[in-house]
């Protein structure tokens, strides 16, 4: 035997500082939970040493053994724990995108905006994604409700919670706009396929019409006619905002490049500006106020069942929506 | 498309129209600043009929985009109505003569830019239009005020 060559390495020399947390400090290792059952190596008789040291060397040798073993152990859950961040980060990214998410550290959004300097938005932010997860409740709750033997006035109140929080919603943004109208108008609190398809903020209350009406089961005349001529003022309501907003922008570009350009000070503009971006917190408001006067009209028309089942068709699409966000954000990339 | 009819072209002779349509500036005192459309024929008591006048007017600060979407909406309907664009400077003593011909309403909100009037009586500002329209009530109106034909 070649004691020379061995190395006894203790614990202590291992020279590996700060394991992380899942698995636990270095020291734990050391407890005798780890492999044990060989059988020390056998020596060969060497006449140099006497008994004592003999099993001293022993003891060493298996000790030293042992101690290897719980490195490759703990190199082992090292390894495990990088595969596990790596993963985590990937989800985080891919909520992020969808903007539930609120922001803990130093990162920004696509357009540099940091969400955490902005209390009212990380405010948002967070109440929103509880918003959202409410609402996959209700919409599951009405599902089961319109399964079962429910009575009308049981239904009815499904339908007040339902609008009310949608009425909600709206509330939040309001004061969201207050912080920041731009991330509101950014799309950067909904998901991609949802922001895709919005208007001034938020759902196209004529399109949610036309999602709609085939799942409202069974109208009257007077109910189509009615729903027609709701579909139709909106449609020419949606058509007044979005042309003040057209006018907001030209007026806009027109302050912005007021006076010479190249010519320096340009302070007079910027203010001059600022004025004017303030008409978008109410452009804003003002589309909510349309899609919450459309969901009251509607169903003033409509009995408690119908409405109901427009909730439901309603809760639905917009979780499509968002599962469709979700599969495109984590679609496998194809090579160029 | 109609073009709104404005005071301004219509009241005043002055200088060709420059890119912003020009103001009815009146001028109580007849002290203030000289200003491009002088000629003070009248002062801020002729709003009364103004609004007596017209089935529709919308009185609302230069430049606003929120009167300009209420401007869009009544003309999608079929409505010409009369717009008054005030200036900066008048809007304090504009806010007080609306609000007088408004009084005995029985309604404490404070007036509002845009403010719409429709068959001599106060109305409200977008979003009271855009709620009416929504339920159906705002046609009738303009139809009983006269705004409409059909």
């Amino acid at each position: 035997m070649n004691f020379a060559s061995t190395q006894f390495v203790p614990s202590r020399r291992m020279g590996i500082c700060e394991p992380l947390p899942q698995i636990g400090m270095w020291s734990d290792y050391k407890e005798n939970n780890y492999l044990d059952t060989s059988t020390p190596a056998i020596l060969e008789v060497d006449s140099r040493f006497d008994n004592q040291q003999l099993r001293r060397l022993a003891q060493n040798r298996e000790a030293a053994r042992k101690c290897r073993l719980r490195k490759k152990a703990y190199v082992q859950q090292l390894e495990n724990s990088k595969l596990r961040l790596m993963q985590l980060e990937q989800e985080l990214e891919r909520a992020r995108q969808q903007g539930l998410y609120v922001g803990g550290g130093l990162d920004t959004g696509q357009l540099g905006y940091s969400r955490t300097t902005n209390p009212g938005i990380a405010t948002f932010e967070m109440a929103y994604g509880h918003w959202v997860e409410e609402q996959n409740k209700k919409t599951a709750d009405l599902r089961n409700a319109l399964c079962s033997d429910i009575t009308d006035l049981e239904l009815s109140s499904f339908v007040d919670d339902g609008m009310n929080h949608y009425f909600d919603l709206f509330l939040m943004k309001e004061t969201a706009a207050k912080a920041d109208v731009f991330y509101l108008m950014s799309g950067m609190w909904e998901t991609s396929a949802e922001h895709f398809l919005s208007w001034i903020g938020g759902f196209r209350p004529s399109e949610l019409l036309k999602v709609l009406e085939p799942h409202l089961g069974p109208l009257t005349e007077k109910q189509s006619l009615e729903l027609s001529n709701l579909k139709q003022s909106c449609q020419q309501a949606e058509d007044a905002l979005s042309q003040g907003l057209e006018r907001l922008h030209q007026i806009l570009s027109e302050t912005v490049a007021d006076g010479l350009l190249g010519e320096g000070n340009y302070l007079p503009q910027i203010n001059a500006a600022l004025e004017k971006l303030k008409a978008m917190v109410r452009f804003v408001g003002q589309a909510d106020h349309l899609r919450k006067e459309t969901l009251l009209q509607i169903s003033r028309n409509l009995n408690n069942r119908q409405a109901a089942q427009g909730l439901l068709a309603l809760g639905e699409y917009f979780q499509r929506l968002r599962v469709l966000s979700s599969f495109w954000t984590s679609r496998p990339r194809e090579s160029s | 498309m109609h073009e709104p009819i404005l005071y301004g072209n219509l009241l005043l002779q002055q200088k060709p129209p420059t890119l912003r349509n020009p103001n009815l500036n009146p001028n109580p005192n007849n002290v203030k600043g000289i200003k491009e459309n002088a000629s003070s024929l009248y002062d801020f008591s002729d709003l009364k009929n103004m609004v007596k006048d017209n089935a529709v007017i919308v009185f609302g600060k230069k430049g606003c985009c929120m009167s300009h979407v209420i401007k869009r909406l009544l003309q999608a309907l079929g409505v010409n109505p009369a717009v008054y664009e005030v200036d900066e400077v008048d809007e304090n003593e504009v806010v007080i003569e609306l609000e007088g011909i408004r009084a005995g309403d029985g309604k404490q909100c404070s007036m509002q830019f845009p403010a719409v009037f429709i068959g001599g009586r106060w109305f409200g500002g977008l979003e009271r239009i855009i709620a009416s329209h929504i339920t159906g009530e705002l046609t009738p109106l303009l139809k009983q005020a006269g705004a409409l034909w059909l």
